[in-house]
Order: structure tokens, then sequence, then C-alpha cells
């Protein structure tokens, strides 16, 4: 029986990305995917004469009209063909006015708000934007901006050492940033609170508020998507998965899909192969595990094999965000409906921190609207567009719900949804409504298999965000030959993050198998 | 600028990272389970696999049969999943050494499967392999293996109108015999008008159940449509067309159609339906079902040979197998004892999902579900894709 090089657990947006790079250095590699196609939650569906984006927001990685980003640099690299969509634009967030709120107006919709934001692309732009809605707010705005600058032509030097030392001024700054949560920052700079809490808009990207979250990550996140606005794949994410399959395929890499992995083969103490679907042994060198450690340790191991940091790793973090999302197929144009933006974010409260609160249950007012006919028009056949409300839900929000009363909860959750983003934009969604899914954390948990079906991975905390999760990397990976990537590592949720870090996984295994001559 | 941001302390690094690992050192160490209702309910609703038993066979006319299954604890099955009104069960069989697999709606009731109950309805198909193996060999214990109830034909109150006419064609009745008793339940919330086509009133199926339903539930409504016989009282003659369908349909306020039946029924119903001008919103179809002779299609391509190769690798080990082009992928594969991915058999739910790597397949347009990238990248579903040359395809592991 043939040794792979590499075996890859989980064909998710890591896995792919981990998988693809292996392949191209040229090592003998397996990808074992439990589900019947890539992506994991990157992929789409079709319902009647609709095709739906199941997951992605927006990329900032997609780059901008003139420029490449570095998701689109990476796909470029391993010659994956994607054909992307660039727009430039960020976020509209909208807050109802509650009875009583002093400051309320009537915005464009006519409905009274206190917050009604539309952020340009460009740091200058939103600034100045920023300044218009809230006065005394450009500079600190700027500072931040400048920070987060600085802060990206450091990272570059690091990767350059001879540039190293032009920049290490910038370092205090840095480690400032990363040590500091986000609201810490802003406070720090000055920024005007209402200001603050536009600025922070973004904070459920990465499932974690201005007081919990560090201001360097989310100032690398707000920075791109300022930069270079929004970008989608022409075909959903399915494109994007299957594109890396290919990269895969053709260079001589095996995808096994329906293959779940449902052990990992221990000898003298370190994982030598897999068992799939209860049967079948292959047997690798390297392993790079795409999925959640949480299953990884519950599941593939016997709990003798398990290093005890793994567990203690487990037993400190906390398991974050799940999701809500509500596919819509409607039979009106965007037109028709009166939607104006791509990405409208709705919230009951402007503050980041409430929001986080609130979002204990599915009914908080707290929902993103996307329309994705607002990037490419064609999308929906003619006279129809899509719609995707998405919601985010902290801890085991389902607890009381039985199985048997699953699809009325979840069509009263969505109702809901709906009613809350009808009322917001003042606009009828509902009698146009052809065709509608609706996934609650239970269809997370499927395709996932993860704790409360969360796509976040650990809840991101200034002492476990990103910078000290990347600093500590080799320490915190269970045994030489085995590397986690994905949601559940350095960066978190997201396309980008999830790539790069399966990148990262198989550019280290790619090195190591290279020392050893192979 | 920075000045500012001075107020914040940089050396606190160095303690942020040291505090990591001790935070990390200072937690228990053991095993968090997997738990939570997210999980629990995700297992409930799609088990991979359910292991039932034949606990009764029921006798529906001469080429109709009703299994009642229960779950066979031996093999694991403790209980049943869950299901909306209208799903199908994919039955798994081996039939001398082929792996074959058929979707069959649910008849019975979804709460019955809280009881540990689901009824098949299967109607014997002339020619069928499947229905003819389950005819001869499925008696009371029979150990049987079925999927998780799984398809999109069900009622979605945020979709669908408050009023929906039903048009079940023969043993299409299934799915509709579920969601009626679903509506008597109060599992479902809407109002049913059942227009039941059938060749004579001794063909019809759950004429008994219906009628009982009926009576005992306001909102369920049945009006059997006779094509070759003529009977006095609540009873229709003919087809089901426009005028029928308008004749039962709220004149006043909008209204769903369902339609589950065979293939012929389908074409002809969906002509009838054009004159209605319903917005697609109000139309709904069951599967398609499996397709067969595709050369009779407009659309299929001159001179395409009799028969092809078909080379397929799964996992690590690769096949050539001979079929006929009349025959679609999925059915020569089985043919030849080689076991792939398969659920509805109609291209609509994308299990059979593969690679096609090289060759050219006919998909015929009523069963092309494929996403865009599917196209770009080559993949099909070997369910509905007819080889028109030799094909070297890539299949994943059936499940």
């Amino acid at each position: 029986m043939k040794t792979y090089d590499v075996i890859v657990i989980g064909a998710g947006n890591g896995g792919l990305a981990a998988a693809a790079t292996c392949a191209k250095n040229g090592h003998s590699t397996l990808l074992l995917e439990r589900h019947n196609i890539p992506g994991g939650s990157a992929s789409s569906f079709v319902r009647g004469r609709f095709e739906f984006e199941p997951s992605l927001h927006e990329l900032a990685g997609a780059g901008s009209p003139e420029e490449v980003g570095s998701i689109e640099a990476m796909f470029l690299r391993m010659q994956a063909d994607v054909q992307w969509h660039k727009h430039d634009s960020t976020f509209r967030l909208i807050v109802p006015a509650k009875e009583g709120d002093k400051d309320a107006f009537v915005n464009e919709n006519g409905v009274l708000v206190t917050v009604d934001a539309r952020m340009p692309v460009g740091f200058e732009n939103f600034a100045k934007k920023l300044e218009q809605l809230v006065p005394g707010s450009y500079k600190s705005c700027m500072d931040a901006f400048d920070l987060s600058i600085r802060m990206f032509k450091a990272f570059e030097c690091l990767d350059n050492p001879k540039q190293l030392p032009g920049s290490i001024k910038d370092l205090p700054d840095i480690m400032r940033m990363a040590t500091h949560t986000l609201k810490e920052g802003l406070d720090a700079l000055g920024m005007p609170k209402k200001a603050q809490d536009i600025f922070c808009t973004y904070w459920c990207y990465m499932g974690s508020p201005a007081s919990k979250f560090d201001f360097l990550y989310y100032m690398a996140v707000l920075h791109s998507y300022v930069k270079n606005g929004t970008g989608i794949p022409h075909m959903r994410s399915h494109e994007m998965s299957l594109s890396l399959d290919k990269v895969i395929r053709k260079n001589g890499g095996d995808i096994w899909y329906n293959s779940e992995v449902t052990k990992i083969i221990m000898k003298n103490g370190k994982p030598v192969g897999v068992v799939i679907n209860g049967e079948k042994e292959v047997y690798g060198k390297y392993f790079i595990c795409n999925t959640s450690p949480n299953a990884v340790w519950n599941d593939l191991f016997d709990l003798k094999d398990v290093p005890e940091k793994q567990l203690q790793m487990l037993n400190s973090r906390k398991i974050a965000a799940s999701l809500t999302t509500v596919y819509l197929g409607m039979n009106k144009t965007k037109e028709e409906l009166g939607i104006t933006d791509y990405s409208v974010f709705i919230a009951p409260d402007s503050d980041s921190d409430k929001q986080y609160e609130v979002c204990n249950d599915f009914n908080s007012g707290f929902c993103i609207i996307n329309c994705l006919n607002e990037i490419i028009p064609d999308c929906t056949p003619k006279g129809t567009s899509q719609l995707f409300l998405t919601t985010m839900t902290f801890g085991d929000v389902m607890k009381d719900i039985k199985p048997q009363d699953y699809k009325k909860f979840k069509t009263k959750v969505a109702k809901d949804m709906i009613e809350t983003c009808e009322k917001a934009l003042n606009i009828s969604i509902t009698p146009y409504i052809e065709e509608i899914e609706i996934a609650l954390p239970p269809t997370f948990a499927r395709y996932l298999n993860t704790p409360w079906g969360t796509p976040y991975g650990f809840f991101l905390e200034k002492w476990d965000s990103m910078i000290p999760r990347t600093v500590q990397f080799a320490q915190d990976q269970p045994f030489d030959n085995f590397y986690f990537c994905g949601a559940s590592q350095e960066r978190g949720d997201g396309y980008g993050c999830a790539y790069y870090t399966g990148e990262k996984a198989g550019a280290i295994v790619s090195k190591a198998l290279k020392k050893e001559g192979k | 600028m920075s000045s500012k941001l001075k107020t914040l302390k940089a050396r606190k690094f160095v303690s942020l990272l040291k505090n990591r690992q001790a935070t990390f050192k200072a937690a228990k160490s053991d095993l968090p389970q997997i738990n939570d209702q997210a999980t629990v309910i995700a297992r409930a609703l799609h088990p991979k696999r359910q292991y039932l038993t034949v606990e009764s066979v029921t006798e529906r006319g001469e080429d109709c049969k009703s299994y009642t299954l229960i779950p066979d604890k031996d093999r694991g099955t403790d209980s049943l999943a869950y299901f909306s009104a209208g799903k199908y069960l994919t039955v798994f069989e081996n039939i001398e050494g082929m792996p074959v697999t058929r979707a069959y709606s649910i008849s019975s009731s979804p709460k019955d499967s809280l009881n540990g109950k689901y009824v098949l309805t299967i109607k014997l198909v002339e020619g069928g392999l499947m229905s003819r193996y389950i005819f001869d060999t499925w008696k009371k214990g029979t150990k049987v293996e079925v999927s998780a109830p799984s398809g999109n034909f069900e009622y979605q109150p945020l979709r669908d109108a408050e009023k929906v006419i039903c048009i079940a064609g023969g043993s299409g009745i299934t799915p509709f015999i579920s969601m009626a008793n679903a509506v008597a339940d109060g599992d479902e919330d809407f109002e049913m008008t059942l227009l039941y086509g059938s060749r004579t009133s001794e063909s019809i199926l759950f004429y008994d159940e219906l009628k009982e339903l009926e009576s005992k539930c306001s909102k369920v409504k049945v009006i059997h449509v006779l094509s070759d016989e003529e009977k006095e009282g609540q009873w229709e003659k003919g087809f089901i067309t426009a005028e029928l369908i308008k004749k039962y349909a709220p004149s006043d306020e909008a209204y769903s159609i369902f339609l589950c039946g065979p293939q012929q029924m389908y074409s002809f119903v969906d002509k009838e339906l054009e004159k209605l001008q319903l917005p697609k919103k109000y139309i709904r179809h069951e599967m398609f079902g499996e397709f067969h002779n595709p050369t009779s299609q407009d659309d299929y391509p001159e001179n395409i040979p009799e028969k092809v190769k078909i080379t397929v690798t799964i996992q690590d080990s690769t096949y050539t197998v001979e079929g006929l082009t009349n025959d679609s992928v999925m059915q020569t594969l089985e043919k030849n004892k080689i076991a792939v991915p398969a659920r509805c058999r109609s291209g609509e739910c994308g299990f059979c999902h593969s690679h096609l790597l090289s060759g050219k397949v006919y998909v015929p347009k009523a069963l092309e579900y494929r996403r865009m990238a599917d196209h770009k990248f080559g993949c099909i579903h070997p369910c509905c894709s007819f080889p028109l040359t030799d094909i070297e395809i890539s299949v994943p592991v059936a499940k």
C-alpha cells in the first residue's frame, strides 16, 4: 500500500489550499473529504431557478480593480481559474430608532433611525464620511488607518528582513495594538463614541466585539475592506472550491470524496495513518487537518493519545459564534424590491458589545442583508434577484428545541429576520419569495461538524487573537507531523484566513519533506 | 499621532504571550463532549443510514403494497429521523450482487415516526427492478436499509399560499397522504384540496384513508378524477385540466399547486398550468424520477454509438466497463456491480456529483440541476448523464 507524503483531512478552504500547495510542490498528496463536494462553507446550492451562495459575504482579498488582492494572488499563484467581480462598497449600517431616542431622524428609506451610515471605499473617503456623520472624528479615523498602513508595511518586512530596520520604529505601536482591545485603541486615539460604533461595524465578521477583540486584528480587517472594497466569485464560492480541486488533480494529487476519516492510526505516539469510513486504511508521513479540534479529539483519537495541552486548549477557549442564514430567491428585481446596497447591517443598538449581548437569542433584531445582484446583476434570471439574511448567535441557543419542532422553529426565526429587514429598509419581501432555504446552527453543525455549528472556530479575544496565535503556532500544534488549518487556527473565521492557514500548513510540511530529501 | 497611542502599554505584549500559555496550563484536561442541541438536532434529522425491519405488509390492490418499517435496534437504529411531510427515503438493496437504490416518498404521517413507524407505499412498475424485488422479497421481519428523509417537496409557509391544490397521479399520492396527515395532526397548517387522478375507482389507492382524513379534518378536501370510468356524485371524469383546477381553486385569492405523479402526468398538467399563468413560486413539482430513453429527446445528438466504454475511478480503484448509451452512467455502473452514491436519481439532489475527466455526456433538460461551476469544471450527476462517447469519470465512494 502506498504511503502518501501528505494526507489532508477535510476539503474546506484550508484543506484545499493545503493540498494544492503540497501537490504543487510535488509531494504525493491525498485530500479526504466526508462530503461529496469540496469547500465546506464555500459551495453553492440550487433551488428552482436560483443558485445560492451559502456563506460568502465579501472578500477583501479579491483586491480592487487596480490591484491584485491577497486571495486573488493565491489563486493566480496556484493557477486556479476564478472569475472575480469587484465592487467599490463596504457596508451600510442602519440602527432603527427606539422610542424616545432623541437623536432619531428619518432616513432616505423613510425609516426613523439613529444611525444610517453608508461607508465608502478609500481611507480618506471613509474618514470624510465618518466626519460628516460624527463631527470631530476625522483625525482619529485617519490616525487609525495610518497605524494600519504602517502595520501592513511592517508585516511585509517580516517576509523581507532587509527592510526591517526601517520599520522597527513601528514595532512598539504594533505591539500596543496587539495587546489592547479595539475599544481601548479607539479611545486612545480619541475617536468619539458614536464614530467608534460605525467604525466597528465589521466586528461580526470575526464574531468578537470591540471590548474583547484586539485593536490590531480589527484594523487589519477594516483596512483591507476600506482599501479594496468587495470581491465575489462569478459562480458562487463553488467556483473557488472546484478551481482548487482542479489544481490538486492537475498536479497529481488525489481527492477522495465521501471519504470520512473515522480514526487516526498511531504508532510510537505519532500519527502514521488514517482509517476511512471505518474500513479502509491509508498511511502518510504528514497530516494537515482542516476540521474542528473538538471533533478530532472526540472522534478520531483514543483519549490516551491526545496530548494534554490540546485538551487544556479546548477547555480554556470559548466556542465562537454560530450563524443563521435565510436564502431567498425573489420573483422581483432588486430595483422593484427597493434594495440599493449590497450589504446592510441592521442592528438594534449601534454599540458592538450590545449587539454581541443580544445575540444570545435568534430574534435579536441584528441582521445583515445582502443582495448579490448588486455586484453580479445577472446572478439570477431576468426579473428576479437573490437575497441572503444572516444573524449570529452565541451559546447553546437551541437547547429547548426538539427535532420534531425544528421546522416550525426555523420558519419562525426566518420570519422574524425577514420582518427585521422589511421594517429597517421599509420594503416588502415576503410576498415575492419564490424559493427559500433556512439554515440554522444544526445545518452548519451538519455540514461543518463543529460544536454549535460554528464556522468561526474559537472566540477571538485579545489574549487569544491573531498575533499571539501566530507567534505561538508551532508550540500549539499537537504532533510534529500533524498541523491544523482553517477557522480554528491563527486568524479565526473567514475565507482568506482559512486559505492563509492552509497554504501556510502546506508550506511548513513541504519544507519539512524537502529537508528529508523528498 | 502615536503619542496618543503611547498611553497604551507596548511591553504588555510579552506578558500577553506568557499569560496565554499559562491560561492553557491552568485549564482542566478532560475532554469536552460535543452534545450541544444544534449537533443533537443535526444528527437526529440526518442520520447517515437508518437500519429498519419490515413490521407488516398491507396489500393495496394487485400491484401496490404498503410496508410498515420500524427501527432495528440490533443494528444500531434506536429511533427514526423525524421529517417534513413530502420527504422521501432512499432504499438500498443488493440484487444478485448489484447495488441498487430507489427513492420512495414516505406515505405515513411525520407524527408516526415519533412512535417508530415509517410507511413506504410501493407500486409495482412494469419492468421495474427494485419494485419487483421488493414485492417478491420484503416480508414481515425483512431487514431494510434506508437513507435519512430527504428532498425539497414540502410545504413552506413563508413561500407557499395558504391554500394548496395538490395534484396526484397514481402512486404519486404517497407524499400527499403524509401531508394530509400532517395537516390533520396540526404539524402543517394549510388548506389542502387534493385532485387525485386514477384510471378507475377500483385503482384508487388509500380511498378509505382519504375519506377518513376528510371527515376528520376540515382543511383536507379530496376530489377523485377518473380517466376511464364515469361515476355519479362527487367524482370527476377525464384528466386534470386547467378548467378542472379552476373549478376547485379559490377565485379571489392566491393558491399554490403541488404536483406528484408519473412523468406523463407532469408533461400534460404542466401545459394545462401554463393556461392559468400562475407565478412560478406557486408551482412545486416533486422530483421527476429516473429518466429513460434519452434518444427520444429533441435535442439528443445524432450518430451516437449504441455502446461505449466507461472508465471509473473510485478512491484508489479503477474499473472499465461497457455500457449502453441508452442507460445513464449510474445504471451502467450498477449493472456492472459497482456501487455509486445515489439518492434522488433525478438529477436534483446532487448526491452523486462526480468529475467527468474525458468524453461527452447528454443531460436531459428537465433534470439539469447542476451548478454553474459544475459546467465550468466538468462535473456531472451520473444519475441523469447519458454517455455519448467513451468516458472517464471519478466518482465518490458509495455512502
